[in-house]
């Protein structure tokens, strides 16, 4: 049963939609990541469920009651800011016990809680401190401490990682996939980063203004983005999608300096088309039978220290981009060269309305 | 260089000039009020005497000045709290709250902080003549909120605001009701922003003069700024128990606006959040 259910929620500020009759639920313990470029809605949804914020229109479940129009404080949730939020007046200690007081638990259990919580993400030192005389990261864990401690059915987390310096960042994403581990809490993730949604998410759901592009785990939309939005949101390069122009009837999908076979099972394709393909899934060379052919011209040569990331020149001037290792083959600019990618790596989209063509 | 130290030589010395301006006549009080009454207006003047104290002890035995500063205490005291308390939460609902009118209203306090005092003094007057609370603190205290409250909702709407939102929210999610919110987490982190607004609106309360001349005329109510009034009435003005008067009421005013000047200097915007 869905821990969390959205069920076709609208919000509006005054003539603006940020979210558009939005669906969504997340499993009991499940990790999802709200995923999209700022502005996509996805801080207006998780604000909608902490209830911070109320629907225009549709319904908003929380393990099987409506709690729409539930107050924050009776909705079971805990949420980490972006900014923490930690009360600047009052101890690491402190903090961390409001919560727990104003629901009543009892002095003991508060005392131990926090020993408990504080063992687990590291702040046992600090617990009689100001925020003021702590670390970013230290400050992120004590706002994390402080949902933890509460025990919510449901955490949710807004840009917890974005004010903190890219090292610990990364140092942080291991620790609150730990956290998750350990306390099973169903979390609710936003993020604009997608590098850090594939690393934490069970599933991601992907937004852009204000509707969902795709759900699903972070290995289906890396391998199967389900349209050309996704395709150019995830991964690092992004995907290369070429424009071109489909011959009705042709038996390859074919350009100048393109060339490649058309996926059995898919129908009659669009004229209007974008064949995408990751760099790292291309190789320099001639292509084999049922493989796909770009040619271009090296334009930048761009030395990233492990790895080179080529920038290719196709003929009718749109751009694709590769990386390979360091030192495995040296082109330089101005050499033409072609690419080959075997057929399974290979994704058509609809360039008019960006669905991605798939077989079945 | 040469002109980099000219241009601050010159600096230095309009500054020394200005404190000149303003501190001679503080000298020139506490000085009189330690002489006797003929070095007070010896030319040249002393400026080397022995102080002696007969002014302050006439002022205290003359004049009953330490009731009138007891009254001005109290009558400041009740209207810096009342005003704080009226004030306060007005100014955290314009301040977090957007409703029909709300920038009107905010208006309209600033407007009536610029009232003038003489335009209300005669219907007030006649108000506290039949309500019989002529030479009652309490009315002074009532009619006084007619500038501190203004200047407290003025100067507090943006201390509110310079409260992250996040932090109420947090405590909204921590099971904190609304009114609990405002008393213990933004009240608490803009303390020193109503320090500064109490003190200001303080130092107003305690120099008021006009009202208080008129609705505590009776000696037993009267505030210290009117004693000062009573001196003006006689053939002789009694310079040395003046000047000693004027020592102790400008005492507190001096105190009070050296506690606060760091915030004032800042523009009153205070750092005191984050």
């Amino acid at each position: 049963m869905a821990q969390i259910a959205i069920d076709g929620v609208t919000k509006r500020y005054g003539a603006t939609e940020v979210l558009k009759r939005l669906d969504l639920s997340v499993a009991e313990g499940e990790f999802m990541v709200l995923l999209g470029p700022s502005g996509c809605g996805k801080t207006t949804l998780l604000r909608m469920i902490a209830g911070l914020e109320t629907p225009t229109t549709g319904r908003i479940m929380i393990g099987g009651t409506d709690v729409t129009l539930t107050p924050p404080a009776k909705r079971d949730v805990g949420m980490v800011f972006q900014s923490y939020a930690l009360y600047p007046h009052m101890t690491v200690r402190e903090n961390i016990a409001l919560g727990l007081k104003l629901r009543g638990v009892t002095q003991a259990e508060i005392a131990s809680r926090i020993e408990r919580v504080a063992n687990l993400v590291q702040i046992a030192p600090y617990l009689e401190r100001k925020p003021k005389a702590l670390s970013g990261g230290q400050r992120q864990r004590v706002a994390l401490a402080r949902v933890i401690a509460r025990e919510p059915s449901v955490s949710l987390m807004d840009e917890p990682l974005s004010n903190i310096d890219a090292q610990l960042r990364t140092v942080m994403r291991a620790e609150l996939l730990r956290i998750h581990r350990k306390t099973g809490m169903t979390t609710i993730y936003v993020t604009h980063d997608q590098e850090e949604a594939m690393g934490l998410g069970d599933r991601i759901t992907v937004m852009n203004f204000g509707h969902v592009e795709q759900i699903g785990t972070p290995d289906e939309i890396y391998a199967h983005p389900g349209n050309a939005f996704v395709a150019r949101f995830i991964g690092a390069p992004r995907m290369n999608l070429i424009r071109l122009t489909h011959r009705p009837g042709a038996n390859a999908i074919e350009a100048s300096g393109i060339r490649a076979p058309i996926p059995a099972g898919l129908g009659t394709l669009p004229a209007d088309l974008f064949l995408g393909f990751r760099g790292e899934e291309a190789r320099p060379g001639t292509a084999i039978e049922g493989e796909a052919i770009i040619e271009g011209v090296v334009d930048v040569v761009e030395h990233l220290g492990a790895q080179i990331e080529v920038h290719l020149r196709l003929d009718d001037g749109e751009e694709a981009v590769f990386r390979r290792p360091r030192g495995e083959a040296l082109w330089r600019e101005g050499d033409r060269m072609a690419l080959a990618i075997p057929a399974e790596h290979l994704h058509l989209f609809d360039a008019g309305s960006g669905t991605a063509l798939r077989a079945g | 260089m040469g002109k980099q130290r000219i241009l601050s030589l010159f600096h230095g010395l309009f500054l020394a000039f200005i404190a000149l301006i303003i501190i001679f006549p503080f000298y020139w009080m506490i000085a009189s009020s330690l002489k006797t009454e003929n070095q007070i207006f010896q030319l040249p003047p002393v400026w080397l005497f022995k102080p002696h104290f007969a002014s302050y002890a006439a002022a205290i035995v003359n004049d009953n000045i330490l009731r009138a500063l007891l009254n001005s205490v109290i009558v400041t005291v009740g209207a810096v709290v009342l005003g704080v308390a009226v004030g306060a939460p007005a100014a955290y609902g314009l301040a977090r709250y957007k409703f029909r009118g709300s920038a009107q209203i905010q208006f309209w306090y600033v407007t009536n902080w610029m009232l003038i005092p003489v335009v209300v003094l005669i219907p007030f007057y006649l108000l506290a003549a039949d309500l019989r609370m002529i030479d009652n603190p309490i009315m002074l205290i009532l009619i006084y909120q007619t500038f501190v409250v203004p200047l407290v909702v003025w100067l507090l709407v943006d201390q509110f605001k310079a409260v992250p939102i996040a932090l109420e929210e947090a405590a909204l999610l921590d099971g904190m009701s609304k009114f609990g919110i405002f008393l213990r987490i933004t009240l608490p982190l803009t303390i020193p922003g109503i320090t500064v607004a109490a003190i200001l609106a303080g130092i107003f309360a305690w120099n008021d003069l006009l009202y208080a001349f008129i609705l505590t005329p009776g000696t037993d109510a009267r505030t210290a700024p009117t004693v000062m009034m009573s001196y003006l009435g006689g053939y002789i003005i009694p310079w040395g128990r003046v000047m000693a008067s004027a020592v102790m009421i400008t005492g507190p005013v001096v105190i009070g606006g050296i506690a606060i000047h760091k915030y004032i200097a800042r523009g009153l915007t205070l750092g005191a959040v984050k």
